[in-house]
């Protein structure tokens, strides 16, 4: 987390546990950052947890610009684990 | 926009050797790229004639085009090999296609850049192949023979890193077992025909794939338009919450219909394994890469003696046709069946357990005697089935003839396949649906038509029953067929009704092609979420070559055909496609006879109904009709022109 005085325009909300591990938020994000569809280049880390085949994103406070107030990794994800709230924060990533 | 590069990587496991070559457009031009370009690759390096378990085959594995970016459900990788299953008396092996999604390993395949991966030889003692980008070794992996799918799959990732995407073969498809299956990353696999005993012939335990490349598309925002419009559109399927809530636990109250092998009565099948114990059992569901219709299951029993297992994939429908088949109750015992299949042995569950059915009744009906199996008195009871299964895993006595599937039995023992009481068998492969229970649907068709007897992303609108003919129409328009062809897959007769299954079945093999060329699942047309026109925008920007719904559908004719002169030069024909004589066998079922009808249910289908729909399909194929097998003229007007000497009628 990251505490920024009130000067973001959102925060990115993580559920873990509703990410099914598609990784369209990395995608979508590497695209968004880089034009190129890459993992390793965007600045969400997907683990991968091999004792129950679940993954969990993980974004990086450092390098993350929430797109400018409209993150392209919320607009991705379709299984509600990284939904973005609107809104004057200190906190870039919540994670509940 | 200039189209991103592809490139072939040759593996030489014989010689270690390794080179990476460039595709030519003109190959994405004519075949699309993935699978597409892949067959057109195993043509030239597969000689006619090889035994499909020497260092001769080939395995050339096919990330789709469209693997690797923001689409939605792309994330399909596609093996094309010679399969060992024997699919006739006479020994002919077909070569054909399997596919199968998975969160890592088609995306590290593109980002490695090995978007065709040509294996070929065989290693000189238990090998991984192991690539990192350029770094492509093969290396002793002898420390993982004899060790179970699931856990070698584990040890790889925590030695290779989290983004290591596998295919991994268990202890059948060591010992070779015909019908040995491979598991991708963990729950998707390529299942029938035997893919596993062919890495197994080549002492290929295993290949761990890592790449830090990215993946690129020609025309980026119009790409990224399309793709978000298709996602917004497929979120709006109202029964897309259902969907991702059970996953592939999904569709019990039609599937106890269209799959009942017609022993139980319905209400207790109900009982034993309707939606009760799938909602209990499944813990979560699990997205392949960049999939918004996430379907693969993660599931623990709950109960009994497996109490607490955990297993990946499907379990559910094939434990319920083969609880009733095998006439075992307690459907937690053939979910761990299942398990035990997909995390250890790798073998065929489907197939396994069919022919366990079949050798039962034939020793309980005294066609099989205890003298020929060795001793083993065939009891219709859950631990004979597992010795039984131990025994084809290992090749151990009686289990050897098994692990050869149905053709060493009717060589060996004079028991014919065609006697086998559910879903039928064509090219040796046992297949998963019958057609009495679920009508004479054009997947149903494409079971024996296509080279490989199964589905592998052959899925429409058309598998459920009682479409109508407006969204067939529909679909099939936006596919851009022309009317005139349109007209004629509607154009009523006296053996197919109003809809002939034998003509669409043509144009469902070509955008099978098409779907497994990109990396689409099948999921997506299935549901009639995604169709041709969707996927020609996709690919056109992706690509920067433009192309239409109807120029991708005969790119996959041509694929198709492709696919069928390599099976011609190995000697198939017409008849090789026969419809599996139980089908024509009325199912005395407790619910009453079953017949196998047409697509609307008008009517019972004879031989001679069936025999037209097959003409149809091959006039509308433009093949030959009487021997099932494309024609030079179709041939050269699919510029395929070098194939028509090997292959044509």
């Amino acid at each position: 987390m990251s505490h920024e005085d009130h000067t973001l325009p959102g925060t990115l909300v993580i559920r873990a546990e509703h990410c099914r591990g598609c990784r369209s938020c990395q995608l979508a994000c590497s695209f968004a950052k880089t034009g190129t569809f890459n993992p390793a280049r965007s600045m969400i880390v997907m683990e991968r947890h091999l004792a129950d085949g679940r993954a969990a994103p993980m974004i990086k406070p450092i390098g993350c610009d929430l797109c400018g107030g409209d993150p392209v990794c919320a607009n991705a994800c379709k299984y509600g684990a990284i939904t973005y709230e609107a809104g004057p924060s200190d906190v870039k990533v919540a994670i509940r | 926009m200039m189209r991103p590069a592809s490139y072939v990587v040759r593996v030489n496991l014989t010689t270690g050797m390794v080179e990476r070559t460039r595709v030519e457009d003109e190959a994405l031009d004519r075949f699309l790229g993935g699978s597409g370009v892949g067959w057109r690759l195993v043509a030239d390096a597969l000689r006619p004639g090889v035994d499909p378990l020497s260092p001769e085959n080939v395995i050339c594995i096919n990330p789709g085009v469209l693997v690797g970016t923001l689409t939605p459900g792309t994330p399909k990788t596609t093996i094309i090999t010679k399969f060992p299953t024997d699919a006739s008396e006479d020994g002919k092996h077909f070569i054909g296609a399997c596919t199968a999604g998975g969160r890592y390993l088609g995306l590290a395949l593109k980002r490695a850049g090995c978007h065709h991966l040509l294996i070929t030889g065989k290693a000189k003692r238990p090998s991984l192949l192991r690539i990192r980008d350029d770094e492509i070794e093969v290396v002793d992996a002898s420390e993982y023979w004899g060790r179970g799918i699931e856990e070698v799959m584990i040890d790889l990732v925590e030695r290779e890193g989290p983004e290591t995407g596998t295919i991994v073969i268990g202890t059948s498809g060591e010992h070779l077992v015909r019908h040995a299956m491979t598991i991708v990353d963990r729950g998707n696999s390529l299942g029938r025909g035997g893919l596993g005993a062919v890495m197994g012939s080549k002492n290929l335990k295993a290949i761990a794939v890592n790449g830090t490349g990215g993946v690129e598309v020609a025309d980026p925002d119009p790409f990224l338009a399309a793709s978000e419009r298709m996602r917004e559109s497929i979120m709006s399927w109202p029964r897309r919450e259902h969907w991702i809530d059970l996953g592939l636990a999904a569709g019990w109250s039609t599937f106890k219909h269209t799959q009942y092998p017609g022993i139980w009565p319905k209400d207790r099948w109900d009982e034993l394994y309707g939606e009760a114990t799938r909602t209990e059992t499944v813990e979560n569901v699990i997205a392949c890469n960049s999939c918004i219709l996430g379907c693969r299951l993660r599931w623990k029993t709950k109960g009994g003696e497996f109490d607490g297992e955990v297993g990946y994939g499907s379990p559910f429908s094939k434990s319920a046709t083969t609880g009733m088949l095998l006439g075992i109750e307690d459907f937690r015992k053939v979910i761990h069946f299942v398990a035990d299949a997909n995390s250890r042995t790798g073998i065929d569950f489907y197939t396994t357990t069919r022919l366990i059915d079949f050798v039962t009744k034939m020793y309980e009906q005294g066609r099989l005697t205890a003298s020929q199996t060795g001793g083993l008195a065939l009891t219709r009871d859950y631990e004979t089935y597992w010795k039984l299964y131990e025994m084809i895993v290992a090749r151990k006595g009686f289990g050897d003839v098994l692990a050869d599937g149905w053709m060493r039995l009717k060589r060996e023992f004079g028991l014919d396949p065609q006697d086998y009481w559910y879903a039928g068998i064509c090219k040796g492969v046992d297949f998963i649906y019958d057609a009495r229970p679920s009508n004479f649907h054009p997947l149903m068709m494409t079971f024996t038509t296509r080279p490989r007897p199964h589905h592998g992303g052959s899925h429409t609108r058309t598998n459920s029953r009682n479409r109508t003919l407006e969204e067939i129409r529909d679909q099939v328009e936006r596919w851009g067929l022309p009317e005139e062809t349109v007209d004629r897959i509607f154009t009523e007769s006296d053996y197919s009704g109003k809809f002939n299954v034998g003509r669409y079945t043509r144009y469902m093999e070509d955008m099978m092609r098409v779907k497994n060329a990109i990396g689409l699942c099948t999921i997506y047309t299935y549901q009639g979420l995604l169709f041709g026109n969707d996927i020609a925008e996709l690919y056109s920007a992706a690509t920067g070559h433009r192309m239409t719904a109807l120029d991708m559908i005969q790119c996959g004719e041509r694929i198709h055909n492709v696919a069928k002169v390599l099976n011609v030069r190995e000697g198939f024909r017409r008849a090789d496609d026969a419809i599996p004589e139980v089908w024509f066998r009325p199912m005395e079922s407790p619910e009453g006879r079953i017949e196998m009808q047409d697509y609307y249910q008008t009517k019972t289908l004879s031989k001679c109904d069936t025999d037209h729909i097959l003409d149809d399909y091959y006039v509308e194929r433009g093949w030959d009709v009487r021997t099932g097998t494309p024609t030079a003229e179709r041939l050269n007007r699919l510029h395929l022109g070098s194939l028509a000497s090997e292959g044509a009628a």
